[in-house]
């Protein structure tokens, strides 16, 4: 599904040349988890960017589905962007002049995908906020508003689902509670899941972990779940 | 469509809110004043024809060639002939040298003869309005003739070998107005009685006219084309333009001031925009950097923004449309009573004017300022950093500029206006920059002498200095804008105020005897009137320049060399001159045995000559020279006798001479004047008190209607305000929100904020009083003819007014940062 080779970014700064990542190699199946974990600064967020193709590395190739993502301009990423991914990020990222339900439809009317807004109030309904589709963000909670961005991001049917500290900035109890709607919807959906987390129990979750420290590989994913 | 369901959301969410009042606000101006401005144009030339009873006179020393009626009729063309001649009046043994105008039926083609049944009727419901004069065998009389002839309405008056019968009195004729030279009282009769009455014989002097009017306007070209053709010397064209100069400046000087206003408004509401935009378009980086993460390409987001830019401005521009006419609508009933003619409909050109208005603001100031967002990178969703860079901030200020040169240049038509407009608001701009870097830099190195709060405010508008210095650029332009407004809705004001003054002379007394002198003075002084002071006069021809015969080096034929010059002398300056060259008599000037002569300076240039050139005059037969030793200029529209030849004491004086004067008479001592002339009947009265309430009227009423505009362009001052206020609330309101979590006061916080703004205000409200003088004195020069003068009060009410008015405006705006929650503040960014 996912196939990166010797990923490497770097970037230029006042003080030279800064490596963030360095020969970074991974192999991801379909419906497999993996956990991005390490200190901060180590290069987490910048490899879930370049996983996506929101951005590009400096050297090595990251294949979704057999074609090379790196090789592909702008537009192209955009497209594989639009046929495979779904993202749920640490502040929500939910437009606030739009309710909880045309948030989540969004992406799916810029698609064109027809009845967004049914597909989203199903979703909604499955992440427990059917009663409050009609609610703005700053009238939710913020456990209630990720759920809102889990429900977005799975409502465009995703292969593969980036999520960035999905739970960083939520109290423990309730980020266990959107901890077990993820994987729960990963698991009926068959997506593939990318998470960057710092959290050990959340890593501990995912089938696969990919420790990074200063932008290097510690050890090659492993297979923690199993 | 998406677009339109994306718009109605982020409508919803409030975030095109500053985009769409700014954009409503410059239509709906631009549209109020060119509908105002249009239909006034119309009506203007609809009452100018009333002015002149027709569309156009051909006045002549002859009478009129039957030919040329016979022409009209054929070419469908309505006329009217008048004749105009002064005339012996009898009743008993009464008598009084009456000026008598005959009309034909079809008189006025224009306008209405006002009549009465009542003498001296002032009182609108007794006066009548009718589109004919009086039926043969009727006179209709200017009601001072009555008391004079000692008859009641009516009695028959003798008039040549007729008698007729008083019928009606005359109230006003739509042709009488400025007819200064016709000194009896006004007799309209009907043209079939001329023949029957004998009153005109061969060698009689009569002012014969042809009025001449058609709605058909090919017609009305063609037939004027023709008699264009057919006029000779005896015959003189006089277009309404020239029947009503006595308003003409006003209302050209009125036209100006809406069309400022409205550019104003424009540049105004441009800047708005532009703010508006900018302040949009940061809050939309993240959320295009999201719809990029979701697959959506860069070309895809462009279309999307501006589709529902497109979108914004085409409903905007309509409920702009909507409220311009809304508030023209206000205008017009304001105005409606200096025009007793209903304003004709506008046209087409108003609308498409607001409409393309609303279009242009988008393109020029919304678009560029968008024009970032689809190359916003998508990593932006993980990485707040990599927000993507507006478009160069030069390439926006010069599209911004070319907008506003555009709209100006296209709105007012005048090229210096927009120019005026442009280099001010350029110069305050480029000011503000660096004027306000230095004084931020300022604030910021000793802003810790004065307190904590200080302090913290002072590094603060230094650290963000970027938008405070878009800020201090869009409060120091709406300002200097607005302080334009009124000093130039004040100078004007200032300037019709003689217009408008209850007491201004609106009588003329002139060829008063020496032997009459005092006897005219008790007259006045016994109804306690007031006059503009008294002024010897002595008639006398120009018979040499610079030692020359005049044709020698005036070229062509100047008006001054054909007719007896009114000369008069004084030793002070009058009030109202001022001299241009030379100096006021001086007793040490030797001029040998030439007489010292003060020339008006546009006769100098008109007839060519120069201080220090002799101009030969001759009195009664008498000759002598006189040296220029100045120049003045007059102020024509004063009311007071003005001259254009002034002598010192002591070289006119042995001269035959008869004295003048000027001095208000209230309506309820008209009679002063049947008195005057019963005991002194060869001293003549102009009286323009008719045609100056006219003009008071009209003026006061141009006066409410700019006081209106200049409110609409208040609430466009504000707007630009408000944008520039809300330009860097998110950031304000997260640091108060981030300081209040870290326990600062309230105080505290409210007092940053409120010397961030002040600060702001104080130092825009200094760069605009630069910005406004420079302007004003563009504009006194190249728009309102006026002199320049400076405004010191601009000086202090700038900074004051600024400080204040953007302080409250910025506390006000920032309480939410105090009164919620600071979680929820910063939830809600």
């Amino acid at each position: 599904m996912i196939e990166v080779r010797n990923i490497s970014k770097q970037v230029d700064t006042s003080e030279g040349t800064l490596s963030i990542l360095d020969q970074v190699n991974l192999n991801l199946e379909r419906g497999e988890s993996l956990a991005i974990i390490g200190p901060s600064g180590s290069g987490k967020s910048t490899l879930l960017g370049i996983l996506a193709g929101l951005d590009l590395p400096s050297s090595g190739t990251v294949s979704i589905d057999g074609e090379d993502i790196t090789a592909m301009d702008e537009e192209g990423r955009a497209a594989v962007r639009a046929g495979h991914v779904g993202f749920v990020f640490q502040s929500f990222h939910l437009l606030p002049g739009l309710t909880a339900l045309e948030n989540v439809a969004l992406p799916q009317e810029l698609q064109g995908i027809d009845n967004g807004l049914q597909t989203a109030r199903h979703y909604l309904e499955r992440v427990g906020l059917g009663e409050r589709v009609s609610h703005y963000p700053r009238q939710l909670s913020g456990g209630e508003q990720q759920r809102v961005a889990l429900a977005r991001a799975f409502a465009c049917r995703p292969t593969i689902l980036f999520a960035d500290e999905p739970t960083g900035n939520l109290d423990t109890g309730t980020g266990q509670k959107i901890n077990d709607l993820l994987f729960e919807l990963n698991q009926e959906e068959g997506t593939t899941l990318i998470l960057v987390t710092h959290e050990k129990s959340l890593a501990q979750r995912c089938k696969r972990t990919l420790q990074l420290e200063a932008g290097r590989q510690v050890e090659p994913s492993l297979d923690v779940a199993s | 469509m998406l677009a339109l369901k994306m718009l109605l959301r982020s409508w919803r969410g409030g975030q095109h809110s500053l985009i769409f009042l700014s954009l409503v606000l410059a239509v709906a101006v631009v549209t109020s004043v060119s509908l105002l401005a249009e239909r006034v144009e119309k009506a203007l030339v609809a009452e100018s024809s009333a002015f002149l009873a027709a569309d156009l006179v051909v006045s002549s020393s002859v009478a009129i060639d039957p030919q040329w009626l016979q022409r009209a009729e054929q070419q469908g063309v309505s006329t009217a002939l008048t004749a105009s001649f002064a005339s012996m009046t009898f009743s008993g043994d009464q008598m009084h040298l009456a000026s008598i105008k005959a009309v034909q039926d079809s008189y006025p083609l224009r306008g209405a003869v006002k009549r009465s049944e009542i003498p001296f009727a002032t009182n609108p419901a007794d006066i009548e309005a009718v589109k004919s004069g009086p039926l043969p065998g009727e006179l209709w009389v200017d009601s001072r003739l009555l008391p004079l002839l000692n008859i009641a309405l009516g009695d028959s008056i003798d008039l040549g070998d007729g008698s007729f019968r008083v019928s009606q009195i005359l109230v006003e004729e739509p042709d009488g107005a400025g007819n200064f030279y016709a000194f009896g009282a006004r007799i309209l009769m009907n043209w079939k009685d001329l023949p029957a009455s004998g009153v005109i014989q061969p060698g009689s002097r009569v002012s014969y006219r042809l009025l001449i009017a058609s709605d058909n306007p090919v017609a009305f070209n063609s037939y004027v084309d023709w008699l264009e053709q057919q006029i000779d010397i005896h015959d003189r064209i006089i277009t309404p333009d020239e029947a009503q100069a006595s308003i003409s400046d006003t209302m050209d000087k009125g036209r100006r001031f809406l069309l400022l206003a409205g550019s104003v408004g424009v540049v105004l509401a441009g800047i708005a925009l532009a703010l508006a935009s900018h302040h949009f378009a940061n809050g939309q980086l993240l959320q295009v950097a999201l719809f990029k993460s979701w697959g959506i390409s860069a070309s895809r987001v462009r279309r999307l923004y501006i589709q529902q830019i497109l979108l914004l401005g085409v409903i905007g521009s309509v409920v702009g449309l909507i409220i311009g006419w809304g508030f023209h609508q206000l205008l017009v009933t304001v105005v409606r009573e200096w025009l007793p003619i209903t304003l004709p409909a506008a046209g087409s050109r108003p609308w498409i004017t607001g409409f393309a208005t609303g279009l242009l603001c988008l393109v020029g100031f919304t678009l560029p300022a968008l024009w970032h967002l689809p190359l916003q990178s998508p990593l932006a969703v993980l990485r707040r950093e990599s927000l993507a860079k507006p478009i160069n901030n030069l390439v926006r200020g010069f599209l911004a500029v070319l907008t506003v040169a555009l709209l100006l240049i296209w709105y007012s038509g005048n090229f210096y206006v927009s120019l005026a407009i442009l280099l001010g608001f350029a110069l305050s701009a480029l000011a503000s920059i660096a004027v306000g870097l230095a004084l931020l830099r300022l604030g910021k190195t000793y802003g810790h002498w004065i307190g904590s709060i200080w302090r913290l405010a002072l590094s603060n508008l230094w650290r963000r200095k970027r938008s405070s210095l878009i800020q201090m650029v869009g409060f120091s332009g709406a300002i200097a804008l607005l302080m334009i407004m009124v000093v130039v809705r004040t100078s004007l004001i200032d300037e019709w105020r003689w217009q408008l003054a209850e007491d201004a002379p609106n009588h003329f007394l002139i060829n008063v005897a020496a032997y009459e002198l005092d006897g005219v003075k008790t007259l006045v002084d016994q109804r306690e009137l007031e006059t503009a002071g008294w002024y010897s006069m002595v008639r006398g021809r120009i018979t040499h320049l610079k030692n020359r015969p005049p044709a020698e080096v005036v070229q062509g034929d100047h008006e001054s060399l054909r007719r007896e010059l009114n000369l008069s002398w004084t030793r002070e300056l009058p009030e109202g001159n001022s001299i241009v060259q030379g100096a006021w008599w001086n007793p040490e000037l030797d001029t040998g045995d030439l007489a010292p002569v003060s020339l008006e300076e546009d006769l100098l240039h008109e007839l060519g000559l120069a201080l220090g050139d002799t101009i030969g005059f001759s009195i009664g037969g008498l000759a002598f020279d006189a040296v220029i030793t100045s120049t003045r200029s007059l102020n024509w529209d004063s009311m007071t006798p003005n001259f254009y030849f002034l002598f010192p004491e002591g070289y006119l004086e042995n001269y035959p001479r008869t004295h003048m004067t000027s001095l208000h008479i209230p309506a309820e001592d008209k009679l002063l004047v049947n008195d005057l002339l019963r005991q002194y009947p060869t001293v003549q009265v102009i009286e323009l008190d008719k045609v100056i309430d006219r003009i008071r009227t009209i003026v006061s009423q141009v006066t409410r209607g700019l006081e209106m505009m200049t409110l609409l362009i208040l609430g466009c001052g504000v707007l630009v305000m408000f944008a520039a206020v809300s330009l860097s609330m998110a950031e304000r309101l997260q640091e108060s929100a981030i300081l209040r979590t870290l326990g600062s006061s309230r105080r505290l916080i409210l007092g940053v904020q409120w010397v961030e703004f002040t600060t702001l205000g104080l130092m825009a409200g200094l760069l605009a009083a630069l910005g406004a003088e420079l302007t004003i004195a563009m504009l006194q020069r190249f728009m309102f003819s006026m002199p320049f003068s400076w405004h010191s009060w601009l000086w202090l009410a700038g900074p004051l007014g600024g400080g204040l008015l953007v302080g409250l405006l910025g506390v006000v705006y920032s309480r939410r940062a105090v009164t919620q929650p600071p979680l929820r503040v910063l939830n809600s960014l």
